[in-house]
């Protein structure tokens, strides 16, 4: 939403950076300056690379100035060692580092945590004193000379000026195409994972591969931002590229915005500057620069671009929506709570729609144990295609351990699961996401960082295809897909009565209006079999009756569903078939009637008395 | 070879057990607020600088000059949690983070302001004669350092296991809000533990100084030693934090010695991302899930 109070689709920003960008260097007095600005270049390239993987991805990386210096590097030494051409040598120098960036990602991305913070960190350690070491190769601690600059046939790119158009241009590519990507259907997965990467999965994003691409690419800008450095200065030293500026680079990041890349612009600007704004206290310059970054982080916690952009009340006009919304909720719901009270009974149909038939999906002998405990032992049941199959059992019968068997959270120990004929136990979430299953959550697991629309078009993520490429150019393709994804979800918002708060940060829900959130998402995807996981719980009479009927309707577009839910009233008036559990086994199974009747149950569950 | 290895060996103790104090620093923090405290090091540096002067400046004996440098420290490190942790108005740990590598930047600038940036030293806590044990030798300062280290590490086990203040910090690092309600005061907790980790900070600065030389920003590579071995042995976990730092501290000089010294800090850090490869969650960590 943050990128989305830019404009949305606008291309101001972009032309305002363009037509400032060109007038710039006529605005400056002192030529040193134009040596900033194309520092502040270089930096910005990497630091949009590095916004888009710490606010979007939200994995913080301390080894960016190691890609900067291999980058460097490579170039430096492609070119003066090998006669490389200057070009090809910025590419192969990006490809050696994605390949780099690729077997450090691929292990340590797979961790939540410090992990990567500590890897990189080492990585970036250690790529220093490789560099000093290997003198013979990359000249030592007193550095590479002699690097020649870039030329397009005869015409070198030798002077700050030149070098200042040709180092902001690429640095206005970086910024266009890391816009594209974080309005995009990436940049929705992207956010999603940042707010819940197991629900992400969940829905069809792919978060592993998705870390690791958005890292590799990430240093594939820093490596050209390297390159360009190299043949900018024609010298390259070690100190350049030390974990310092590691540091410095992200705190370019935090400091501008997280989650903007014109805040990445105006971190890189800013604390590139800072030093020479702060050169003339001398030996006090350390002391001001760490206080003026602690006391932003403490005042704008959400980065300096945000925060301003917060005071000029660009998020007020929402809010006040949101107030209106709110009492028209109200009143809605007050006149349904005396005209919607029918008791559940009702709702039930005694004649069933024809024949559901075919098992869609079958479970066999599933286990699964948590250290010596076991969850779930030799359960098997079928769910018949079109049908509402409820699953119950007390509290710790394993039932939520089950939906998450079924969807690949957890890897069963034995048995099978087969789905639509395809055998998909061990598979991820993400896969079993695009063969048509989707699924809701008991513990709610909204992603609050994003829109209540962008909550449902990442639900359509397993039936889309934009990937990272396409996102970043925005296609003709791209944008129909999105336009489609974007009607599919106000589509799915309609259906369950959110249409009026698709723009809202999703995180100002009320509760009744996430749960409800979280089945828009669920059903966007048009899945064959939709899990719901406790839909109702926590929710009063009236709001209960409403999921049901909805739950009906789901049924009735041909959705299959199986359904956990600790409301014995709801289960029993919409179900098709019962499946009971207790501690971790089937103890019944059959027709709301047949489940009422069994003595298992009743003894077990219901303690005697329905 | 095997005659320099149990010299290997004993250096590589006395580096671990610096390094472990270090890793229990950032431990401790992060056990109550969730984020890496980058001013850990800085801790490291200030305890040297301030033992430094009140020894060779002041002319202070040890005895006086050794609590009250760690106080000295305990408190910088209770007021950085004062004035820049707590009025932080993000709770995000990544702000956090960095709002410590902030006041890091801070303090290094004030130690090169206050100590210069020239290089010193500090003479051994007691003379330079050496001990010959089990085919390595010892100097008195080693000594000090496993004793110091030692107490240090059982007097923290039985600080959190066995007072009631102990136990507080520890249900307030657990569940802040439960512990709010039980009546413990979180904030103060939280302080504590800063005080903690200036206190630990300044112990390993001060006894490594005689062995090494002391410069303002001594405690930056130290410190990342330390988070390597906090990782190495699982974050977060205490017992973790000593294995991990005694480990790091052996595989990296006997690595120094078989290889060369040049590479030490790539064998370290090498050794730590392999570990963090095969094992992500450290020696003695467990992993952490979600659940949904």
């Amino acid at each position: 939403m943050r990128i989305r109070s830019f404009g949305g689709r606008s291309l101001w920003g972009p032309l305002v950076l363009a037509v400032f960008i060109v007038l710039f260097p006529l605005l400056l007095s002192n030529p040193y300056y134009l040596n900033v600005a194309n520092i502040i270049g270089l930096n910005t390239i990497i630091v949009i690379g590095l916004t888009l993987l710490i606010g979007y991805a939200g994995q913080v990386s301390l080894g960016h100035a190691a890609f900067y210096g291999i980058g460097a590097y490579a170039s430096a030494i492609l070119t003066v060692t090998y006669g490389v051409s200057p070009w090809l040598a910025l590419v192969l120098a990006a490809l050696v580092t994605a390949t780099i960036a690729l077997f450090i990602g691929i292990p340590t991305l797979k961790l939540h945590g410090h992990y990567l913070v500590m890897a990189t960190l080492g990585f970036n350690l250690i790529t220093n004193i490789i560099i000093v070491q290997c003198d013979s190769v990359t000249g030592g601690p007193s550095g590479f000379p002699g690097v020649p600059p870039l030329a397009i046939g005869h015409w070198a790119f030798d002077s700050d000026i030149k070098m200042y158009f040709l180092i902001w241009s690429m640095a206005f590519i970086g910024i266009v195409l890391g816009l594209n990507l974080s309005r995009s259907r990436v940049g929705r997965g992207l956010r999603a994972l940042y707010s819940g990467e197991s629900a992400a999965n969940c829905m069809g994003v792919p978060t592993n591969k998705y870390k690791v691409k958005m890292f590799v690419l990430s240093a594939v800008f820093a490596s050209v931002a390297g390159s360009l450095y190299a043949h900018y200065l024609s010298f390259v030293s070690p100190k350049t590229f030390d974990i310092f500026f590691s540091v410095e680079l992200v705190t370019m990041v935090i400091v501008g915005g997280m989650g903007s890349i014109w805040g990445g612009l105006f971190g890189s600007a800013f604390l590139t500057s800072l030093p020479n704004i702060l050169s003339s206290f001398d030996e006090y310059k350390d002391i001001f620069y760490g206080l003026i970054l602690v006391v932003i982080l403490i005042l704008t916690p959400e980065g300096l671009i945000p925060g301003i952009l917060q005071k000029l009340n660009i998020y007020r006009k929402n809010r006040r929506q949101r107030n209106k919304n709110i009492l028209d909720d109200c009143s809605d719901r007050a006149g349904s709570e005396t005209i919607g009270a029918i008791p559940l009974s009702d709702l039930s149909f005694t004649t069933r729609h024809e024949g559901p038939n075919d098992t869609i999906l079958g479970i066999y002998d599933i286990a699964k144990s948590f250290g010596g405990i076991a969850a779930a032992s030799d359960v098997t049941f079928e769910v018949q295609k079109g049908s509402i199959t409820s699953l119950i059992g007390p509290n710790g019968a394993g039932k939520t351990t089950t939906i998450n068997l079924i969807y690949g959270v957890y890897k069963p120990n034995r048995g099978k699961i087969v789905f639509r004929n395809n055998r998909i136990e061990g598979m991820n979430p993400y896969q079993i996401a695009a063969m048509g299953m989707a699924r809701t959550f008991q513990n709610l697991q909204i992603f609050d960082n994003i829109t209540v629309l962008e909550n449902v078009m990442v639900g359509a993520h397993s039936i889309s295809h934009n990937e990272f490429f396409i996102s970043m150019l925005h296609t003709p393709s791209y944008r129909r897909e999105e336009k489609l994804i974007r009607e599919k979800a106000m589509e799915a918002l309609s259906f369950f009565g959110l249409e009026q708060e698709a723009d809202l940060p999703a995180g100002q829900l009320s509760f009744g209006e996430q749960k409800r959130l979280e089945m828009a998402r669920a059903i966007v995807s048009e899945p064959e079999l939709i899990l719901l996981d406790e839909p109702v719980a926590g929710l009063n009479r009236a709001e209960s009756i409403e999921i049901a009927g909805l739950m009906m309707k789901i049924r009735s577009r041909g959705t299959t569903v199986l359904l956990v839910e600790h409301d014995i009233n709801v289960v029993m008036s919409i179900s098709d078939k019962v499946v009971v559990l207790n501690y971790g086994t089937i103890i019944a199974e059959g027709s709301p009637i047949e489940v009422q009747k069994n003595e298992a149950v009743l003894s077990a569950y219901l303690g005697g008395s329905l | 070879m095997t005659d320099h290895l149990a010299q290997f060996i004993v250096a590589g103790l006395t580096t671990g057990s610096i390094y472990a104090l270090i890793a229990l620093g950032f431990c401790i923090i992060h056990n109550a607020t969730g984020i890496v405290n980058f001013t850990q090091g800085d801790f490291v540096s200030l305890g040297g600088l301030v033992i430094y002067s009140l020894l060779l400046s002041l002319k202070a004996p040890l005895i006086l000059a050794f609590p009250l440098s760690v106080l000295a420290v305990t408190v910088v490190g209770a007021l950085v949690e004062r004035v820049a942790i707590r009025p932080a108005r993000s709770r995000s740990i990544v702000i956090l983070v960095f709002i410590t590598i902030g006041v890091s930047i801070f303090l290094r600038g004030v130690f090169k302001i206050l100590w210069g940036k020239n290089q010193m030293g500090l003479p051994p806590f007691s003379g330079d004669t050496p001990i010959n044990f089990a085919g390595a030798t010892l100097m008195p300062q080693n000594l000090w350092i496993f004793g110091i280290t030692f107490l240090s590490v059982i007097g923290l086990q039985y600080f959190f296991s066995r007072t009631r203040l102990g136990k507080a910090m520890r249900a307030a690092s657990c569940n802040p809000r439960a512990a709010l309600l039980m009546g413990v005061n979180v904030n103060s907790m939280v302080m504590l533990s800063f005080a903690f980790s200036g206190a630990l900070g300044a112990v390993a600065g001060i006894i490594i100084v005689p062995i090494t030389t002391l410069s303002y920003d001594i405690g930056v590579m130290l410190g990342l030693k330390g988070f390597a071995a906090a990782v190495l042995g699982g974050y977060g976990s205490s017992l973790g934090a000593v294995v991990g730092g005694l480990l790091l501290g052996v595989l990296e000089s006997v690595g120094a010695g078989v290889v060369s010294s040049t590479y030490k800090d790539v064998i370290s850090f090498g050794i730590l991302l392999l570990v963090l490869f095969v094992r992500p969650s450290g020696i003695l960590g467990h992993g952490n899930t979600e659940r949904l």
